[in-house]
């Protein structure tokens, strides 16, 4: 862990270490409004997704700011510890947790904060059932429906409504409601969005109508991400949505244009070999290529050619001009992949050093 | 940090917290003995490369079988302060260091321990020289050449013993010789037409020493990477020294090139969901793998592939009769594809030995980037 770099509040951005993750302080609020005014007088709001931060810092600037139900979701067991001990008061595990010991902890945790956990077969709900039991203490389950990424979840309403009347009958455990993930290929407008969310999202809403007409109660259907963030949460039934890209943004969700690039890789160039080729000191470890090579921010004429380990490799066109010691700003394809290289967010207004976070649930993959 | 459950030493390997990153010491030992064993008889040696598994513990092992300069490199100025303070003497940063605060950081490594540092302009030699000079530290030098990685380094010829001169004339700089990097094979490359691209790529790096001598300067030493063609480099005469990294634990990526080597860091993963017949999924996705330059590969499991790396879940495909091996709760290997990206989002290896955990060993230089 990188524990001496801590620059000063105040520091430019021109005497930073080099590479090392910034955060643009207005971009990032700016990101958090749009979350907080899009739920505003909605029943529907946001459950923020902290496998993109792993911060608490940011969770709680997040739920300050409106617009959430005050509570995080977490994809790891020991992510969701990050957060219960950083403070939040409610964490949705929105995996599937089967292996004894984590679910330990995962009872553990329940005595500390509410604890909600994604299910999608009885074996493991007898599991966290006796778990919590032994604990004394209570898991809240949510039945994960598949509809459209191909991973976890029940495949059909009928799977859907049996394991819910066995939760429901299960000691230990309260059975909450259902969940979803969907995805939306290539560049959708916002009448793309509407019609995939409502066409995706329809198989929770029937699931939650099939457990309701069952006589079981159902308080949460959680379901959406950022690219759909404002049209699920028009979808009668929804109550809470996951979302989490939103906050560094990434060139993946480029056609979400009310939300900034927050979140960027600052980068030195170190050396000039030839003409029209410049070399930054940032590659795979740092900004990551996963769904693409990064890309430059407000350099016209500059663009990533390669991304090596440790180096990225600028093509520049005739124009453009980069000389060794000059700084570039990347802004990475997919945004949670570059998080997940990192233990602390320099986070930069005008420009200046404002604040640094430490990304303490970096490296929970457990 | 991570927040694995440290479990006692002792325990088998298969009840580890999952995902986890677990060396297999003896097949790392192997690999070892086996690859710097072909420096034993020759006057080239190996300088182990630690960026790629960023542990002491693993590089002070390396330099303990033989076969080596007895110092290591490393790509960033923060890995050469950890490997510093772990009382390592000689530090090979074979990478540009250019703006003033780390220049200040370098020289006052370079008053600890002897630093080599690679150049590839001459004002960039300048303000080396002056930040040297400034903390009374000498630091050596070596030129960068470009041998075919399209990256840094100066252009062979007459501007690489140019820039040589210029380093041999500045205090507080001690020029030393050049070196180079040789591009790796690519996923697909036949291994035989890799080796002539080597050598070709050798002999530019050869060529800059033979023209450096000629302008009177003395090169004590010509220092290549990496790993992949170390059986070109010991048979060209010339070249002094093979940075190596991805040897002792290996990766998919390398195996076709190092026959004779092992894999000895895999991952371990969960199943956490079998919702249908054929697919299996994996509790390690793409922070656990780092599948960016490749997918890991699924290990011990026939008929079952390592198809698709989401965030957090890995999808194993699963034909035949594999469709029924796989339930929740079950652990499987899978090998990394480009290690150096693996080991970076971990911070301890499990260390085994016959399928038990020997300890947690910190990989102390991750996220050292800058």
């Amino acid at each position: 862990m990188n524990e001496h770099y801590r620059p000063e509040p105040g520091t430019p951005m021109e005497d930073l270490d080099t590479p090392c993750l910034v955060i643009d302080m207005d971009d990032l609020d700016h990101n958090m409004d749009v979350i907080a005014d899009t739920y505003k007088g909605k029943s529907t709001k946001l459950r923020g997704h902290s496998k993109n931060h792993k911060t608490p810092a940011i969770a709680h600037r997040q739920i300050r700011r409106g617009g959430t139900v005050g509570g995080v979701c977490a994809a790891k067991v020991s992510e969701a510890e990050v957060m219960v001990h950083g403070g939040i008061s409610s964490v949705f595990i929105t995996s599937e947790i089967v292996e004894p010991m984590k679910i330990e902890r995962l009872a553990a945790l329940a005595d500390q904060a509410e604890m909600l956990v994604a299910c999608d077969q009885s074996s493991n709900a007898r599991d966290l059932s006796k778990a919590a039991q032994a604990r004394g203490v209570e898991i809240s389950v949510v039945i994960e429906l598949e509809t459209g990424l191909a991973r976890c979840g029940v495949r059909d309403t009928d799977s859907g409504v049996a394991l819910a009347k066995e939760i429901s009958a299960l000691p230990g455990l309260r059975f909450r409601g259902v969940m979803s993930h969907q995805t939306i290929p290539d560049m959708p407008d916002r009448e793309d969005r509407a019609v995939e969310a409502a066409r995706t999202i329809k198989g929770v809403i029937d699931l939650k109508n099939a457990i309701e007409g069952e006589g079981i109660l159902i308080d949460i259907v959680s379901t959406g991400e950022t690219w759909s963030y404002d049209v699920a949460a028009d979808i009668p039934g929804v109550t809470e949505i996951q979302g989490g890209s939103y906050l560094m943004m990434e060139t993946h969700y480029s056609y979400m244009t009310e939300f900034h690039y927050a979140g960027k890789i600052l980068t030195t160039i170190i050396s000039t070999p030839r003409p029209g080729v410049a070399i930054g000191d940032a590659g795979v470890r740092a900004v990551s290529s996963l769904s693409g090579m990064p890309t430059v921010f407000e350099r016209p004429g500059v663009t990533v050619a390669a991304l090596d380990s440790d180096h990225a490799v600028f093509k520049l066109e005739s124009g453009a001009s980069l000389k060794v010691g000059d700084q570039v700003l990347l802004i990475p394809a997919q945004q949670d992949a570059m998080v997940s290289r990192w233990d602390r967010f320099i986070g930069l207004r005008k420009g200046k050093v404002e604040v640094v976070w430490d990304i303490t649930a970096r490296g929970c993959h457990n | 940090m991570e927040r694995p459950i440290f479990h006692p030493v002792g325990t088998p390997v298969e009840r580890l917290d999952t995902p986890a990153l677990v060396i297999d010491l003896d097949v790392m030992d192997q690999n070892i003995r086996t690859f710097q064993g072909y420096f034993s008889a020759t006057s080239v040696k190996a300088r182990p490369v630690v960026t790629s598994h960023l542990c002491p513990q693993i590089a002070h092992r390396q330099l303990d079988a033989g076969g080596t300069v007895g110092g290591i490199a490393v790509t960033t100025l923060g890995e050469a302060e950890v490997f510093a303070n772990s009382g390592f003497t000689d530090i090979l940063l074979a990478n540009q260091v250019v703006t003033v605060s780390k220049i200040r950081r370098l020289c006052a490594l370079a008053g600890q321990t002897s630093i080599g540092i690679a150049v590839d302009n001459p004002d960039n030699a300048k303000q080396l020289s002056e930040g040297a000079v400034a903390a009374g530290a000498e630091l050596r030098v070596l030129v960068e050449i470009e041998a075919g990685m399209g990256r840094c380094g100066v252009t062979p010829g007459a501007d690489a013993v140019a820039l040589a001169q210029v380093v041999d004339g500045l205090p507080g700089l001690r020029f030393t010789g050049i070196m180079g990097s040789v591009p790796g094979p690519k996923g697909d490359d036949d291994p035989s037409a890799h080796e002539a691209k080597s050598r070709a790529n050798l002999q530019v790096i050869l060529d800059n020493k033979a023209a450096t001598e000629q302008a009177g300067l003395s090169v004590s030493v010509v220092s290549v990477g990496g790993t992949h063609c170390y059986a070109q480099a010991i048979q060209m005469p010339g070249v002094t020294e093979v940075r190596a990294g991805r040897y002792p634990l290996m990766d998919h990526r390398l195996k076709p090139f190092l026959p004779a080597l092992a894999p000895a860091a895999r991952i371990l993963a969960s199943v956490i969901s079998h919702p249908i017949d054929g697919m299996a999924v994996l509790d390690a996705g793409h922070k656990a793998t780092a599948p960016d330059q490749g997918r890991p590969v699924l290990e011990g499991i026939d008929g079952g592939i390592a198809t698709r790396f989401s965030a957090e879940h890995g999808i194993v495909e699963l034909e035949g009769d594999a469709q029924s091996k796989l339930n929740p709760g079950d652990k499987v290997w899978l090998v990394p594809y480009e290690l150096g990206a693996t080991v970076n989002q971990y911070d301890y290896f499990r260390a085994s030995k016959n399928g038990k955990l020997e300890g947690f060993w910190p990989i102390s230089a991750r996220g050292r980037l800058a």
